[in-house]
C-alpha cells in the first residue's frame, strides 16, 4: 500500500468526516439568512476544546444570528487543509481556524482571504499577517507556571516536559518559563537536569519521559514544569510510583478538571488557568464583527502584533490565571468546575473552596 | 488437540536430520530469535556503557518491563493478523475507546449511575470483563466485515481507527477521568501492583518446573511416534539455560527496591521499625509483566498447537490452498480480529491503570508501534511466517531503544529518526538473510 493511497484515503476520509459534521450542525442556521462562520478544529484531544472552546463559539454565534460549520482535523495539516477547502466550499464568510501547524496552513489561509473569507487563528499562531491572532498570551502562561513552580521550590534540579515538538506553542511556553528560570540557573540555585518533547502532547509518553528522567538522576529532581495538564497527568502517576508525588513540585497550564483536583490534593502546584469559554465567547463575537466589516485590524480590542516570524499582524490577547491552592475559588465561581470534582478525595476543610 | 500432535512432531522433528552440522540445529533454537536476543544483548550493553551503568540497573529493567508491558499483549494478537495477510491499524482507537469505557465505569456509573459507591472490591473486575466483552465485540465486528463480507482489513479498521477514537471523545467529550479505582490500579505495575519477593520466587520456580516438564514430556511423545530425539546434551542445555534465564529475571525485579518514600511510608503504616539506611522491600515482578507473559504463552499455545493457530498459518502462507482443503479460513479470520480486540481491551486496562487516568489521548500512534514490533520480531507482510516469541522480544528492542534514548538523553527528532533506521534495518538485515538461506 503505497504512501500516496494512504494519503488519498485519509483525505476521503477526512472530507467524508468534514461534510458529517457540517450537514449535521449547519441544518437550523439556513432560514434567517445569517453570517456562516467555519471553525477548523486542529484536534479534540485535549479537554478544554470540545468542552469549553467549541460550545463557546457556538452559543456566542448563534446569539448573533449566525451559523457554526465545524471540522476536526486529527493534528493534521494535510487533513485540516482538505477541511478548510470544505468550510470555503460551504459559503463561509469568517473562517476560525485553529491551526495544525503555523505554515503548512498558509496556502489554506490565502485561499480564504482570496475568496474575501476574513481568518482568526484561535489558540494556535499563523504564520500570516492577514489572520487575527486570538490567544491567551501564551509566554504569560509559561512565565506564570514557571513562576508558582519556584516560588514552591527555590532551589534544586528541575525536569522539563515540553509539548509537541511541530508547533510553536511549546517554544511561547518555553520561552515564559526561561524568563523566571535563567536568572535562577545563572545563580546556581536550579539546575534543568531533563527536557524532553511529547510526541502528540500524550500523557502515557509523558509517563515514560518522567519515569526515564527519574531513573537517569535517580530520583533527584525537586521540580517538574510540564507544558500541559494532560502530559502533568503522566508525570504525576510516575512521581506517585517512586512515592514522590507530595515532594516534587510540579506546574503546568489548562485548567483540566484532574489537574485542579490535584492542585486541590497539593500534587500539582499550579494549573495556569487560560479560561477557553472566554477565548471562544471573543472569538465568537469577533467572527459576528467580521461578518458585518472584514477588516481584521477594527475587530474590538485588536491590538498590533509580531508574529514569530516577525510580520505585522494584529492579534487580541486574553489574560491568563494561575490557579493554585491559594485561588480554588475563582474556576468555582466561573462554573468552570463543581466542587464535588475539584474536592474529590481532598481531606476536609484542609484546602480554601473545599468543604 | 488429538490431531494436532502428529503435525507438531512432524514440524520440529524435521531439521534433526542436519543437526550435525551446527549447535543451533541441535538445540531447535530458531536462527532468527537467536540473532534478535543477541541484538538486544548487544543494545542493551551499548546503552549501559552510554549511560554509566545506569541502562542495566535493576530499576532501569524493571521499568523497561512495565513499559514494553502494553505493546507486548498487542503484539501477541498482531503477529497472528498479519501472519494471515491481513492488518490492524484500529488498535490505538480501540484501546483509547475501551479505555474510556473502562474509566467512566469505575469512576461514574457503577458509584455514581448505580449508587454503588467508589473503591468496591468486586470494581475492577467488572470492570475489565465489561472492557474485555467491548473489546471482543469490536474485533468481532471488524472480523465479520473483513472476513464475511469481503472489504479489505486495512480499509475496515483505518476506519475504525476513526470512528473509535471519535466514539472515544464522544464519551467522555474530551474530559481527563481520573483518579481511578484503588484496586483496579494494581494492573498497571508500580511498586504496590507488583507480586513482591516470596510470589515472584514463587512464579519462578513453577516457569521451571514447566519448562523442565515441558522438555521431558516433548521427549516422551517423540520416542511414542518415533520421531528423531534431540540429543540429552542439547534437552540438558535448553532447560539449563531457560532455568538461569527465569532466575534471573525474577532475581533483577526482585533487586529493585521499593523507591525510600513508599518504603518509608509502608513502615509507617505498618509500624515496621526502619533499618539505619532504609527499609528495603523487594518489587519483584510487576502485575502487567505478569499478565503479558501469560497472554504470550497462551497465544503460543494457541498458535503451535491448536488447530485454531495452524489455520491462521496456512491461510497466511497460501490462502486458497487451505480454503480447497477445507479449512474455514472466514471464521478463522474473524476469530483473529476478535482475538486482537480482546488484547487491546487488555493493554487498555494495563495502559490506563498505569497512568491511573483514562485520557483522550490515549493509544495514539500505538498501531505503529505494535506493527513495527511485529515485523521487528521477524513477522513477514507476505503472509504465514510470524511467532509470538519474536513479535514480544520485536517490542522490547522497540522500547529498549526509545527508554535507553531518553535515559541518555537523545533529542527528540533523532530518537524518531534512530526508531525507523532500525525498523528498516531489521526488516532488511531478515531479508537478505532469508534469501540467502533459501
Amino acid at each position: 500500500m503505497s504512501i500516496r493511497k494512504v494519503a488519498a484515503i485519509l483525505t476521503i476520509a477526512a472530507l467524508t468526516f468534514g461534510a458529517c459534521s457540517s450537514s449535521a450542525t449547519s441544518a437550523p442556521g439556513g432560514a434567517s439568512g445569517g453570517c456562516k462562520v467555519g471553525v477548523a478544529w486542529a484536534t479534540f484531544q485535549e479537554e478544554r476544546y470540545g468542552l469549553r472552546d467549541e460550545p463557546a463559539i457556538r452559543a456566542a454565534l448563534a446569539a448573533g444570528g449566525a451559523t457554526y460549520i465545524g471540522n476536526s482535523a486529527l493534528n493534521k495539516a494535510d487533513i485540516q487543509t482538505a477541511n478548510v477547502e470544505s468550510l470555503i466550499a460551504a459559503g463561509i464568510k469568517v473562517l476560525v481556524l485553529n491551526s495544525t501547524d503555523p505554515k503548512a496552513m498558509l496556502p489554506s489561509v490565502k485561499k480564504a482571504v482570496d475568496a474575501g473569507i476574513a481568518v482568526i487563528a484561535y489558540d494556535r499562531e499563523l504564520e500570516s499577517a492577514k489572520a487575527l491572532f486570538m490567544t491567551h498570551d501564551n509566554v504569560e502562561v509559561g512565565r506564570m507556571i514557571a513562576e508558582a513552580v519556584t516560588k514552591a521550590q527555590p532551589t534544586g534540579n528541575y525536569a522539563i516536559i515540553l509539548g509537541d515538538k511541530t508547533q510553536t506553542n511549546p517554544v511561547f511556553l518555553r520561552t515564559g518559563m526561561a524568563k523566571v528560570l535563567d536568572p535562577l540557573i545563572a545563580s546556581g540555585a536550579i539546575k534543568i537536569v531533563g527536557e524532553q518533547n511529547t510526541p502528540n502532547w500524550a500523557a502515557d509518553a509523558a509517563q515514560t519521559e518522567m519515569e526515564q528522567m527519574l531513573t537517569a538522576a535517580n530520583n533527584d529532581i525537586q521540580a517538574v514544569l510540564s507544558e500541559n495538564d494532560n502530559m502533568a497527568t503522566g508525570a504525576v502517576a510516575a512521581l506517585k510510583a517512586q512515592g514522590l508525588e507530595l515532594k516534587v513540585k510540579i506546574g503546568a497550564q489548562d485548567g483540566d478538571k484532574a489537574a485542579l483536583n490535584r492542585v486541590a490534593l497539593g500534587t500539582q502546584v499550579v494549573s495556569v488557568w487560560k479560561n477557553s469559554a472566554d477565548l471562544g465567547t471573543a472569538a465568537g463575537k469577533a467572527a459576528l464583527e467580521l461578518c458585518k466589516n472584514p477588516d481584521i485590524s477594527k475587530v474590538t480590542g485588536a491590538k498590533a502584533v509580531k508574529t514569530s516570524g516577525g510580520l505585522d499582524g494584529y492579534g487580541v490577547n486574553l489574560n491568563p490565571v494561575p490557579i493554585t491552592q491559594d485561588n480554588l475559588q475563582v474556576v468555582l465561581d466561573a462554573k468552570w468546575i463543581t466542587v464535588a470534582e475539584l474536592c474529590k478525595d481532598v481531606k476536609p476543610a484542609s484546602v480554601k473552596g473545599c468543604p | 488437540m488429538t490431531e494436532a500432535k502428529p503435525l507438531q512432531a512432524n514440524v520440529t522433528g524435521g531439521p534433526t536430520k542436519r543437526s550435525a552440522r551446527s549447535v543451533f540445529a541441535g538445540l531447535e533454537i530458531d536462527g532468527r530469535l537467536f540473532g534478535m536476543i543477541a541484538a538486544l544483548a548487544i543494545l542493551w550493553v551499548a546503552f549501559n556503557f552510554l549511560s554509566d551503568g545506569l541502562f542495566l540497573s535493576p530499576r532501569n529493567l524493571w521499568n523497561l518491563s512495565v513499559q514494553s508491558a502494553a505493546v507486548a499483549i498487542m503484539t501477541c494478537g498482531m503477529v497472528l493478523i498479519i501472519v494471515s495477510r491481513n492488518i490492524d491499524l484500529s488498535i490505538g482507537s480501540i484501546l483509547v475507546f475501551v479505555a474510556l469505557i473502562m474509566g467512566l465505569m469505575q469512576t461514574e456509573w457503577i458509584p455514581n449511575t448505580l449508587g454503588l459507591g467508589l473503591n468496591q472490591p468486586y470494581t475492577w473486575i467488572v470492570v475489565v470483563v465489561v472492557g474485555i466483552a467491548v473489546g471482543a465485540l469490536i474485533g468481532a465486528l471488524h472480523g465479520f466485515l473483513i472476513a464475511y463480507i469481503g472489504i479489505p482489513s486495512f480499509i475496515v479498521t483505518l476506519g475504525g481507527l476513526l470512528i473509535w477514537r471519535g466514539a472515544a471523545f464522544l464519551l467522555a467529550r474530551g474530559r481527563t477521568i481520573a483518579p481511578l479505582d484503588t484496586t483496579f490500579q494494581l494492573l498497571g505495575g508500580g511498586p504496590s501492583g507488583s507480586l513482591g519477593e516470596t510470589l515472584s520466587w514463587l512464579i519462578a520456580g513453577l516457569a521451571i518446573v514447566g519448562l523442565i516438564y515441558s522438555l521431558l514430556a516433548s521427549r516422551r511423545r517423540r520416542r511414542r511416534y518415533g520421531f528423531p530425539l534431540r540429543a540429552v546434551w542439547a534437552d540438558v542445555a535448553l532447560g539449563t539455560i531457560g532455568s538461569v534465564a527465569v532466575a534471573g529475571a525474577v532475581w533483577v525485579a526482585n533487586s529493585y527496591p521499593w523507591p525510600p518514600a513508599l518504603a518509608a511510608a509502608y513502615a509507617l503504616e505498618h509500624n515496621i521499625p526502619v533499618p539505619p539506611g532504609g527499609l528495603q522491600i523487594p518489587t519483584g515482578i510487576a502485575i502487567p509483566v505478569l499478565i503479558a507473559i501469560g497472554i504470550a504463552l497462551g497465544m503460543t499455545f494457541l498458535a503451535n498447537r491448536r488447530r485454531f493457530g495452524r489455520y491462521v498459518y496456512s491461510i497466511g502462507g497460501n490462502p486458497d490452498a487451505a480454503e480447497l482443503a477445507g479449512i474455514n479460513t472466514r471464521w478463522t479470520i474473524m476469530k483473529t480480529f476478535i482475538a486482537m480486540g480482546v488484547l487491546a481491551a487488555v493493554a487498555a486496562a494495563v495502559t490506563a491503570a498505569r497512568l491511573n487516568a483514562a485520557t483522550n489521548g490515549l493509544g495514539s500512534g500505538v498501531e505503529l508501534q505494535v506493527i513495527a514490533a511485529a515485523v521487528i520480531g521477524g513477522t513477514s507482510f507476505s503472509g504465514g511466517i510470524g511467532t509470538i516469541a519474536g513479535g514480544v522480544l520485536g517490542a522490547v528492542v522497540m522500547q529498549s531503544l526509545s527508554s535507553g534514548m531518553v535515559l541518555i538523553g537523545v533529542d527528540t527528532a533523532l530518537q524518531d529518526i534512530v526508531l525507523g533506521l532500525v525498523l528498516v534495518a531489521a526488516v532488511g538485515l531478515d531479508t537478505v538473510l532469508r534469501r540467502r538461506r533459501a
